[in-house]
């Protein structure tokens, strides 16, 4: 404190009170300062995101160039043809144990038995699955051949590295993937023979041999597995045309990076034929448990705020918001933990009983799914969303509902016509906001959400709720703790982050727009 | 209320009242499916975890867990009877029966023993762990939070500036926490190369949390009357000087409280301290440091991290879930304890406060 002068404040010189004056202006910079904390702060979070994330993009175009230099590209039709071939494969032999079945529930045939009927089907499965063998040696041959350029110019990049610095004798020796790949075209006539006995054998397997099959139903399926695999062997030719016109010479275009990233289907890392960072699965499974979340959180969180505000009694009031307030504190790890030992196994035992098999989905396989971590979510989001639509709809001004009541509305009409148009643009904003955090919550979908990197499957209807999904916030805290620093799949993650940080952020926004657009006000 | 217990001659309800009345039920079944949905996570928490923290026999509470390191548990079948024995104790119990057998002049017998990892001992280290998170994560993000919040609501006049902060203090609250790991990983962990410690833990939860401490803190300086400011100012106080006496002691209380409902979430978070200040295991207590500086540089075990471990990536048995449910249950009684201090203590500042 200082000594208060004789003089009144306005007549004291400066001069004489400057270091009270400093004192004072240092103090208000120190607050200022600590102010700036919080823009500081969100600034540094974009750039290390960026700047860690930021090489990816040039990693990720190397990693695709590379696969098209070293012939990998050129190989995965072949892959694929393979793949098809297994996939049709495993539809036939699920026809078998569906006849076995039959013959065993139905006609109560011993085992000996049933397996002395299904003879002729194992000999036509058997004949179907060995059709692809001298081809499938082939791909494997070549697979192998094209991981091994890919090996080798690894290895050469590596020494250039190493010799990189000045005078380093290699340098600037690109590897010769021409000439490195000149075998894999050397298969090009080769493939058209196998292809070519591999198409009449499949063909002649679907149209000469009739297969006896118990039941209409598998019959039926039967049909189906013969016009898959004709469809299956119409498309060689397409196959074969691919291969010729390939081209391991042309640059991968640059946007290829970005594209790959933003649309690709899989995320599929320390695998030994080829990576990809495709964050689409990731991305699709955030917002199908988000909002599987909201689809519980939104009404139940609106109605509660309604209910609070408009209906309840004080009492009541008084237990109910600190016991919401009381919920946003349940940590979301230990929400997880629930998740797993308790939500999910009640879950499918639930739907395992008989009277709830005309639900979508019903028995659930998986424990943990896109359900079980929406559920958890939505009592993540619910007091979010609880809270702020609460806050808005106290923010409609008294008079607004007295003049409602006095033109003579029941309190229906006046919480339909007057309160809720009031208060919308805000409920809106708390749902907005209930989805980013929701969106952003790690534990629960790491933990419940089942961790598979697929796309959910879209068509499958209302099933599709009980696939178990990977998600972005899961993905980084699974795999950060164990990836190479500065990495290719590190900086994916970085970029991941940014993706999440982008989309949180645009929630934001859009939601403080709304409110501050719409508020009501009486002036 | 029912249609029913209205007297006979009472006119029946018309067609819009009774959607009202239907209305009001829908509603507050929503409402307490809420509640009830809160309550059975509580619930099973409190009632499964109470069976690992607590005991039937005298003292009650199971004071090794409270006290211990997690350590393996070794279940072994020998002399008939079935032994549950911890790695320090399973060590001890063989080598006495090697000395036994020594004397006898026998072979030692070999004991087929399963091991549950994480499922003997306790969990102090993590408590030590959280409870030194949350404390150092509290003093920053106070000091920070607090001084912004004065700045904002005392000093600034309105501006782009100002609009910037507060534009930038909304965002910073709907950033993910698990961004927030990364950021402080990119940037404490790596960028500072402080490693995984508990500084980077705290600078990260610290500004995590900061977002909900300023907007508090303001808040309650806010609801601090005017006539304070200017009574103080009229008698010729400077402008620090009326803070520290006339602002800063009436709004105190209400910072500090709604400061800790924050802190509680803090607590409760995994994904930022993932990577920045979590161990799986440490075999050191925080304060066994050689100097004193190593004590910011150490990683710590932490409830949190150590209920996702738990529960994700170890084999799911009886064990396990022993160790599951207790270490939530401590966790959650810890936080809990936090924000229901919190959320009472503001209920009755709120209520007593009348300028």
């Amino acid at each position: 404190m200082t000594e208060p002068s004789e003089k009144p404040a306005f007549l004291t010189s400066q001069k004489r009170n400057w270091p009270t004056l400093a004192w004072e202006r240092g103090i208000k910079l120190f607050f200022g300062g600590n102010a700036l904390v919080a823009v500081l702060v969100l600034a540094m979070i974009m750039v290390f995101l960026v700047r860690e994330g930021a090489g990816f993009f040039r990693q990720n175009h190397a990693n695709l160039q590379l696969y098209r230099s070293a012939g990998l590209e050129f190989v995965e039709p072949l892959r694929e043809q393979e793949q098809t071939h297994i996939a049709l494969s495993r539809y036939l032999f699920d026809l078998r144990v569906r006849a076995a079945e039959f013959y065993s529930n139905d006609e109560g045939l011993e085992r000996g038995e049933v397996n002395a009927r299904l003879a002729p089907i194992d000999d036509y499965i058997y004949e179907f699955n060995d059709a692809i063998e001298p081809l499938q040696s082939a791909v494997i041959d070549l697979s192998d051949m094209a991981s091994e350029i890919k090996v080798e110019a690894l290895i050469h990049a590596e020494r250039q590295g190493a010799a990189g610095g000045p005078g380093g004798g290699v340098e600037g020796i690109p590897f010769d993937f021409q000439s490195a790949r000149k075998p894999l075209y050397v298969f090009l006539p080769v493939y058209h023979d196998l292809n070519h006995q591999f198409a009449d054998r499949l063909l002649a397997l679907v149209t000469d041999y009739e297969v006896d099959w118990p039941t209409t139903d598998i019959n039926a399926r039967f049909e189906r597995f013969r016009s898959l695999t004709k469809d299956y062997v119409q498309e060689f030719p397409a196959i074969e045309r691919a291969l010729s016109e390939w081209d391991g010479d042309t640059p991968v275009p640059g946007w290829k990076a970005w594209s790959s990233f933003l649309t690709g289907s899989q995320w599929l890392t320390a695998s030994f034929w080829q990576d990809w960072y495709g964050v689409l699965p990731l991305f699709l499974g955030s917002v199908l448990v988000s909002g599987i979340a909201l689809f519980f959180a939104v009404p139940l969180g609106l109605g509660a705020a309604l209910y609070v505000n408009q209906m309840s009694s004080r009492r009541e009031q008084s237990v109910i918001k600190p016991a919401i307030e009381f919920i946003a504190t349940i940590p979301s790890v230990v929400l997880g933990l629930f998740g797993i030992v308790v939500l999910g196994e009640a879950l499918r035992v639930a739907s395992q009983q008989g009277w709830l098999e005309w639900l979508p989905g019903a028995p659930i396989a998986e424990r943990l799914n896109a359900l079980t971590a929406g559920l958890l979510l939505a009592l993540v989001a619910v007091p979010t969303i609880f809270t702020l639509a609460e806050d808005a709809l106290q923010s409609v001004p008294r008079a607004f509902r007295e003049a409602s009541y006095a033109l003579g509305a029941t309190r229906w009409q006046t919480i339909r016509k007057v309160i809720v148009p009031s208060a919308f643009s805000g409920m809106v904003s708390a749902v907005l906001l209930g989805f980013g955090r929701v969106i952003g919550e790690t534990m629960i979908v790491l933990l419940c959400a089942g961790n598979r990197i697929a796309i959910p499957d879209f068509t499958k209807g209302l099933e599709v709720f009980i696939q178990p999904v990977h998600t972005m916030t899961g993905i980084i805290a699974q795999e950060m703790g164990e990836v190479v620093q500065g990495g290719i799949h590190y900086r994916a993650l970085f970029v991941v982050g940014l993706l999440l940080f982008g989309l949180t952020f645009l929630i934001n926004y859009i939601a403080q727009r709304l409110v501050r657009r719409y508020r009501v006000s009486l002036l | 209320m029912s249609p029913s217990g209205f007297h006979q001659l009472t006119a029946p309800l018309s067609l819009a009242r009774r959607a009202e009345f239907m209305l009001v039920w829908v509603l507050r079944v929503a409402t307490w499916t809420i509640l009830l949905a809160g309550a059975l996570v509580f619930g099973t928490i409190f009632f499964k975890g109470a069976q690992t923290v607590f005991q039937t026999s005298f003292p009650f509470v199971n004071v090794a867990f409270l006290t211990e390191s997690p350590e393996s548990l070794y279940v072994f079948e020998h002399a008939g009877t079935t032994y549950e024995l911890s790695d320090s104790e399973f060590r001890a119990f063989r080598s006495s029966l090697e000395e036994a057998a020594r004397a006898a002049g026998e072979a030692a017998p070999m004991l087929q023993s399963k091991t549950y990892v994480y499922a003997a001992g306790g969990i102090f280290p993590n408590i030590v762990g959280t409870l030194l998170l949350v404390l150092g994560s509290m003093v920053i993000a106070l000091v920070l939070g607090v001084a912004s919040a004065i700045y904002l609501s005392e000093y600034a006049k309105q501006g782009a500036m100002v609009r910037m902060i507060r534009l930038s203090i909304l965002n910073l609250a709907g950033v993910p926490s698990i961004v927030f790991g990364l950021f402080g990983f990119g940037l404490f962990v790596i960028f500072f190369g402080w490693n995984v410690s508990l500084l980077a833990g705290w600078f990260t939860l610290a500004f995590m949390v900061l977002p909900v401490v300023i907007t508090a803190s303001e808040e309650s300086l806010k609801m601090v009357p005017r006539g304070y400011r200017e009574g103080a100012f009229a008698l010729g106080a400077t402008r620090w000087q009326t803070i520290r006496r006339a602002v800063l002691p009436h709004a105190l209380p209400g910072i500090l409280t709604s400061s800790i409902l924050g802190i509680a979430r803090v607590a409760g978070e995994t994904a930022p301290i993932m990577f920045t200040a979590a161990y799986v295991m440490r075999d050191k207590l925080p304060w066994e440091v050689e100097r004193f500086f190593d004590f910011f540089f150490q990683g710590v075990m932490a409830l949190p991290y150590h209920i996702f471990v738990v529960s994700s990536k170890i084999p799911q048995n009886e064990y396990a879930e022993h160790v599951q449910y207790g270490t939530a249950f401590v966790f959650v009684a810890l936080v809990a304890l936090i924000a229901s201090v919190s959320i009472i203590l503001r209920h009755r500042i709120r209520a007593n406060q009348r300028w």
